[in-house]
Order: structure tokens, then sequence, then C-alpha cells
């Protein structure tokens, strides 16, 4: 029996193959996949969001105090710790990704996080950033978009990173109160609500107008992030008095000011708007199956989000079980984080030489960003662009050999490459490819010639 | 114009170097451009990043107002400034600078900035970079000048920068820090990948870049001088790229400035000379350096013997290819009314004009391209 579609299975859409999965997935590769469509879980003893943003304010509070000379401190050893935690949010997604049993959840997990891109740039924002993809959208990936996307852009991480904390809108109170008795005004930011439509929902092209921007915009002033000890409540804060008031028009359709819910209506109808269910269709097809996707493929999962009303489970079990994301030729060169990931999954180890957990996840993040994908370091809110030519470079090529040679050499375990070949890879191996593992000068180079080869790089 | 996709864009990189181990097949003829003589112009781009401060660079001696804003700061630049005309003076750890300013091939020039008025560092460099505003962190001003003039582009960088996004003819290099695999390694990945073009020709260009700046820079340091030094090579190399962009960080110097500053302007200015040394004469010769920053800092010193996040800064020109040995900009002064938003030097003109001033002069280009690359600007008059 063949085992194409099982290979299939375990690296276009898994991760990588580990263990025994190409077996596992080998008499059902399609209904395998299904029962990838759990949420990750993520280790919930790692502080969330609210706890770095008041570690953040401690750290401020500080260097303030420094720099009016009431205190001397270390602003360096200060940082530290936040800058750890960063790391600690990577490596933990990282390690959760090599070891799971439900890979193909966490390339979703990964695809969502680029789609939702927040770039750790900064003293907050560095280990903030990871917080958006663990409370916003690991628990929502196999619900409604509706869900999900509320959870994103109430998300403190998306609210700063976008300026919409500072955003007031121009007749709400505050601004009226600024008016009179300060002289700056502060205004209302239009980034947020420009990313939503042209990044998050409809694409640059789905039909809305300059003035929906604004529409939209206006209706999530207010939508803020509370400051830690001078103000109730934890994260996310709807400040009424910098929200605008009065009803708002967004797509034709009227919008009562219901306050803070007003925005998260146009959200919810947003969700469900056919060029919506276009783009993200159309972007998932691309990430998952070929730069090119397959048109019937999208039009199919276009059809089930309309009916589902935005349902991911649902519109990701029509990516599995369309025909035309199984051809047997392989259709993408695999990102630096795919690469890194399936070459640990294959190999059995998250670090063989590194015995700290610190140094660990310092290597995995320091190791993507030598191969150009730092994570959270897309630095445009478009996130990492899409398709193979943006990682295909001459430099992160020779990169991903220098370092897979140098993780080789330090494997423990003894890995014989011809076995391995047969677990990760089956009948997908081209025959030259095997003549050449078969005949390198030592197992160790056999195992570095497997894990770049053409087969093992492509998916 | 020809239009190069990026499949041709390789053989500038991979084409005709010959590394004596590394097997060189037939399929290095290359394409379609003309643009690698080696008298062909070439730009540098090089990005401050955190803020320069340009008042501590480029000292308005003349101007009493900078003792009274910053007297512990000013004093003792001023007293070791190496002099310039209208009464300028360049600061004293900057001598590579100041030799090519009295060779009339360097131009600071002074009042400058990007459309951006804000002081996040990260908006203002991606600004700088993307030369739009409203900000587009996906498209670059000088890959569109690439792409406008079918020139190749190179950052060195893990990743693409800002200002090289957004079109096909740029790519990056960064030293690794990997320990090189064995020669053997590569040349069996060589005829794995011969059922793989794409990634056959990639092995060999990078291959041929890590023989053009040699195995020097394996493990080794990645300061700026040496990143200087290679992206010198690389640009006089034959197939080397039209432009190259460097990056250098840590001038935002909240504190203790004094010191902290001159070790950074030691350090840009013996990268450029040695940039110079290693891309020869010749390439010199056709080259403009531009050294620019997101911003400017506060005039005033702060209480840390610092400066804060400002507005206006300087930009650098220099290179064989440019005519200089004077100041140019406005200046704007320093008395309290003439500050911008009283804290903050004022600036007399947008960084876009002179890089496009640049740009014509130097990658002669009409006036429809430039508008391809910042639209609504006015290149600006050199005086």
């Amino acid at each position: 029996m063949t085992n194409h579609l099982a290979v299939i299975a375990t690296n276009r859409f898994g991760m990588g193959a580990r263990d025994h999965e190409i077996k596992e997935a080998q008499s059902d590769p399609q209904g395998w996949l299904g029962t990838h469509l759990i949420s990750p879980a993520l280790d919930n003893s790692l502080p969330d969001s609210w706890a770095v943003i008041n570690q953040y304010a401690e750290f401020r509070a500080i260097k303030n105090a420094e720099k009016s000379g009431q205190k001397p401190g270390n602003q360096n050893a200060m940082m530290a710790p936040l800058r750890r935690t960063y790391f600690q949010f990577c490596s933990d997604t990282l390690t959760r990704s090599i070891s799971s049993e439900h890979s193909f959840s966490w390339r979703l997990l990964d695809f969502f996080s680029n789609h939702f891109s927040v770039s750790a740039q900064g003293g907050l924002m560095a280990p903030l950033a990871p917080t958006l993809e663990r409370e916003a959208i690991a628990p929502n990936l196999f619900g409604s978009f509706a869900d999900l996307l509320v959870a994103v852009e109430t998300h403190p991480a998306m609210l700063i990173y976008l300026d919409n904390e500072k955003s007031i809108g121009p007749d709400s109170r505050q601004a009226n109160y600024l008016k009179k008795k300060a002289k700056k005004t502060r205004g209302m930011n239009e980034n947020l609500a420009r990313e939503i439509l042209e990044l998050h929902t409809m694409g640059v092209n789905g039909g809305y107008q300059l003035e929906d921007i604004q529409e939209l915009a206006k209706a999530i002033t207010g939508w803020s992030v509370a400051r830690p000890e001078k103000e109730e409540g934890h994260g996310f804060l709807f400040r009424e008095r910098a929200h605008q008031p009065g009803q708002r028009n967004v797509l034709g359709k009227t919008y009562p000011d219901t306050g803070a819910s007003q925005g998260e209506t146009i959200l919810r109808d947003l969700a469900v708007h056919p060029a919506t269910a276009r783009y993200v269709s159309w972007k998932l097809a691309r990430h998952i199956i070929s730069d090119q996707p397959p048109a019937d493929l999208v039009d199919k999962m276009q059809e089930q989000w309309l009916k589902t009303s935005g349902n991911l489970k649902e519109v990701i079990t029509v990516l599995i079980q369309h025909p035309q994301s199984w051809q047997i030729e392989q259709q993408k060169l695999k990102t630096p984080r795919e690469f890194l990931v399936s070459v640990c999954r294959a190999t059995d180890g998250v670090s063989p030489r590194k015995k700290n957990r610190e140094q660990q996840s310092r290597m995995l993040v320091n190791t993507l960003t030598a191969m150009g994908h730092k994570p959270f370091g897309a630095g445009s809110p478009a996130g990492y662009a899409d398709i193979s030519s943006a990682w295909d470079g001459s430099d992160a090529l020779l990169t991903r050999i220098d370092w897979t040679n140098r993780w080789v050499e330090s494997l423990k375990k003894r890995v014989d490459p011809l076995t391995l070949m047969d677990t990760t890879l089956g009948e997908q191996m081209a025959s030259d490819s095997r003549t050449i593992i078969g005949r390198a000068e030592s197992r160790q180079q056999g195992l570095s010639l497997l894990l770049l080869s053409p087969e093992f790089m492509r998916r | 114009m020809t239009k190069i996709n990026r499949r041709d864009l390789i053989k500038w990189l991979g084409a005709g170097v010959v590394c004596s181990q590394i097997p060189v097949t037939g399929s290095l003829a290359f394409g379609s451009t003309s643009n690698h003589q080696s008298n062909s112009p070439k730009l540098v781009w090089i990005v401050l990043r955190g803020a320069m401060d340009s008042l501590h660079a480029v000292l308005p001696a003349f101007d009493g107002n900078l003792l009274v804003h910053r007297r512990l700061i000013a004093e003792p630049a001023l007293e070791a400034m190496l002099p310039m005309d209208q009464g300028f003076g360049l600061n004293n750890n900057l001598p590579t600078l100041h030799s090519w300013y009295q060779q009339k091939q360097m131009v600071p020039v002074v009042a400058v900035a990007s459309p951006y008025r804000q002081r996040s560092h990260f908006e203002g460099q991606d600004v700088l970079e993307s030369g739009l505003f409203p900000l587009n962190q996906d498209n670059g001003w000088l890959s569109r000048a690439l792409e406008a003039t079918g020139k190749t582009g190179l950052a060195v960088s893990h990743s693409l920068p800002v200002s090289l996004r957004g079109g096909q003819l740029a790519g990056t290099w960064y030293p690794n820090t990997i320990p090189f695999a064995k020669e053997d390694l590569y040349q069996r990945l060589f005829q794995m990948y011969k059922q793989d073009d794409l990634l056959h020709d990639r092995l060999e260009e990078a291959l041929n870049v890590r023989g053009i700046v040699g195995n020097s820079m394996n493990g080794n340091s990645r300061k700026f001088k040496a990143l200087a030094e290679a992206a010198g090579t690389l640009l006089s190399h034959q197939e080397g790229p039209d432009a190259i962009m460097l990056e250098m960080g840590g001038w935002d110097t909240h504190d203790n400035q004094l010191p902290r500053l001159s070790r950074q302007f030691q350090e840009l200015d013996s990268g450029l000379q040695t940039m110079r040394t290693s891309m020869g004469e010749q390439t010199w010769n056709n080259t403009i350096v531009m050294i620019a920053t997101e911003f400017g800092r506060t005039v005033a010193m702060n209480g840390t013997g610092g400066t804060d996040h400002g507005t206006a800064s300087c930009l650098f020109m220099a290179g064989g290819a440019v005519n200089g040995g004077k100041v140019q900009g406005n200046w704007p002064g320093l008395a309290k009314k003439d500050l911008y938003e009283e804290r903050d030097l004022r600036p007399t003109s947008d960084i876009r004009q002179w890089i496009s001033a640049a740009l014509i002069q130097h990658w002669q280009l009409s006036t429809a391209q430039l508008k391809s690359i910042f639209p609504d600007i006015t290149p600006a008059r050199i005086v």
C-alpha cells in the first residue's frame, strides 16, 4: 500500500512526521487530520498579558525615578526578565509544536498568529506580542471566526501595537475636555480600523471605502487598555469618555451607539462578510496547500464559511477533504519555522546539547532569527509574506545547511538516516536522493543530507 | 528598461565567481541586465537606528544658543571640532568623514527630517525607510528605486529591512554565526539539488557570496566595521549589487552622551574608512553613501547627561560621486522661538528631497521614475 497520502498529511498539513505518524495516518489520512482540530494547549504557568503589562509598568516607574535622580537602578537588570519572558513564550510555542501529536493545529496557530501579526518591538511589545496568540488565538482556533476576531481586536497586544488604546473620538467627552482645558489635542487613530479591514477581514481589494475605515475607527474609540494600579480592571478597558458618540455607518449598514459593543457588532458582521470569507479562505489555502491555491478549493471553503457563519473547524475540514489539497507533487518550500520544527520532530529532540531550558529557548529563537523569521519580528502588521519567494533566499538556505549540520553533530542518539527517511518521508523520497544519502561518508552526513534533501525541505 | 525577475537576480550573485572547491556549472551565463560594469553607479544606504544626535555630529559653532541649551556636552565637542564652512564643525571623532569633506567628497545636510513628527523610534525608522507618509511598512523607497531602474540591492541583515521591501530585486546577506559545514557536504548537496533548480541555484549563489566576502566573516565580529568591510567588497565585485544597505544601532543616547557618542562616531567613521578601502578607489569614485537616522534629539540636555527624542537631524552624503565640501540645508536657529514645539531642531527640508536629488544625478532618474519612488517630492537644489 502506498503511503503518499500519509506523507502529505504529516508534512503538508502537519509540521513533519514524528515516530509512527505515517503509519497512524496511513489508513485514513483525512480522518487522522480531523483528530488534530483541537485548540493547542500552552503552558499556563507562564505570565499572562496583564502580568506582562504590570511588570512593564513597574519597570517604567523605576526608570522614571532614576531619570529624575531619585534613586539609582539598573535598567538592564530590570529589562532582563521582560526579555526572558519573550523567549519563554516563543520557545513554549516551538517546543510544544515539536512534541505535539496534533501538529496540524500548531500550523494553524502559526498561520493565524501571522495573519494577526503583532511585532515584538520595544520594551513592552517584546513580551506582550506573543501573548496575543496564547490568549486570543489559540482558544478560538476552531470556533467561529467572529469570536476569534473579537478576541484579537480587543486584546491589549493588538490595541497597543496598532495604537487604538490612545484613540479618542473627535466629539467624545474627553476630546471636548482636552480642547477646553489643555493646549494639546489628541485625536482619533485609524491604524487598527484600517488593518482590520485591509489585513484581518476583507482584504485590500475587499470593496470597503475610506469612509468605512473612518466609521469603524470611530466605533472602536474607547477600546483601550487599563493602566496598572491607576485603573480598575485588567487588560481590555472601555473608556466611555473617549468613545465617539452617535450611530455609525459601515458598508451601508447603520449601527446604533451601544457603547463598547458597537464596534463588536460591526466586527461580527465583518467576520461573515463574503469578502472576508473569500480572503481568509484564500490565505489559508495559500499557506497550507500552494502559493497558487486551486480556485475550486477556495470556492468550496468560502461557501462553507458563509454556510456555517465562519466556523473555522468546518472551513478547515473542507480544506482537508478537497481532492486538490492532496496533489502528490510537493507544493511549497517549508518556511524557516516549519523547517526547524520538522527537523526537531524528525530527530526527536528539542535540543540534544543544551540542557538548560533557558539556553534551549534562546537557541530555537536565534535559529529562526538567523533564518530571517524571528518570532514576532515581521515588523509589519501584514506579518511575514506567505509565499515561498519570501524565504527562499540564498543566505537563508546556507543558514539552514550550516545549522542542520551542527544540529546533527550534536545529536546524542544514533539515528539511522535510511530508517528515518522511511519514517519521515516514506515513498516521497526520489531514488536519486535515496542513493546519495545511502552513499554518505558517515551516518551523520547521511542524516544531514536527508534533512536538507529537496524532499524534506519541501512539502 | 529591462525588468529582471527574481530568477535572474540570483545571477548577479551567482555568476562567474569561481571558488576553487565549488563546482561551477555551465548554467552561469548571466542575464539580461547590463548594470554590472565596474563603473556603474553604486549606492550605499546606511540607517543609524536609535536617533543620532545631529547637533553633536555637525556642530553649529556660530549659534550661541547651543551652549545655552547643552553646555556640558557641547563645550568639549566645540573645542575639539574639525572646522567646516559657514561656521559649522564636524565632531572630532569623525576624522574620515572630515577628510572626505576636505576632498570635496562629503556633504552634511543640516535640519532635515522625514515627514514623521511623532517620537517613536520604530515608526520613525519605518517612515524614513518607506519614504511614504502615511506609512507602508511593506514598501521601501530603495526597493522602489531598484524597481524603477532594474538595479539590484542587498541588505546586510538577517531579514529584509523596510527600505528594501516590496520589490523583487533585493536580497539579504549576513555573516553566519554558525560554523560552516564541511566542503564535502556542500558538494554532495549540489549533486542532490540537480533535480531541484531553485535549491541548486540558491546554494551556488550563497557559496559564491561566501567566496566573495571570504571565510574570515564566519563566527567573527558582527560589528559595523566588519559588516561595512564586507559591504565594500560585495559592492565592488564584478557581479555585486548596485545598492547595499547597512544598519548601525546604539544611537539612543538618553544618558551619558559624551563618551557614548564618541565611541559610536569612531565606530561609524572607521567602518566607513574600511568600506572605502575594501571597495577600492574605482568603485568609490562611482559611489554615493547616504547616512541617515530616523529623527534628531532634543536641543537641550536632559538630567542624565543625554538628550531625548527630537525632530530634525542631519544627513550625510559621501563618496567619489558626490560633489561636496559644503554644508547644505538651511539652518533654522536654536533660539527658543525657532525650535519645533519649543524643544527640537526645526526641520527646514524633507530628507526625501535630498535623496531624490542624489538619485536623479546618480542613477539618472526621470521625473516619472522619481514620482514612482517619492510621489509629491520636489528634489532639493544643491547650492
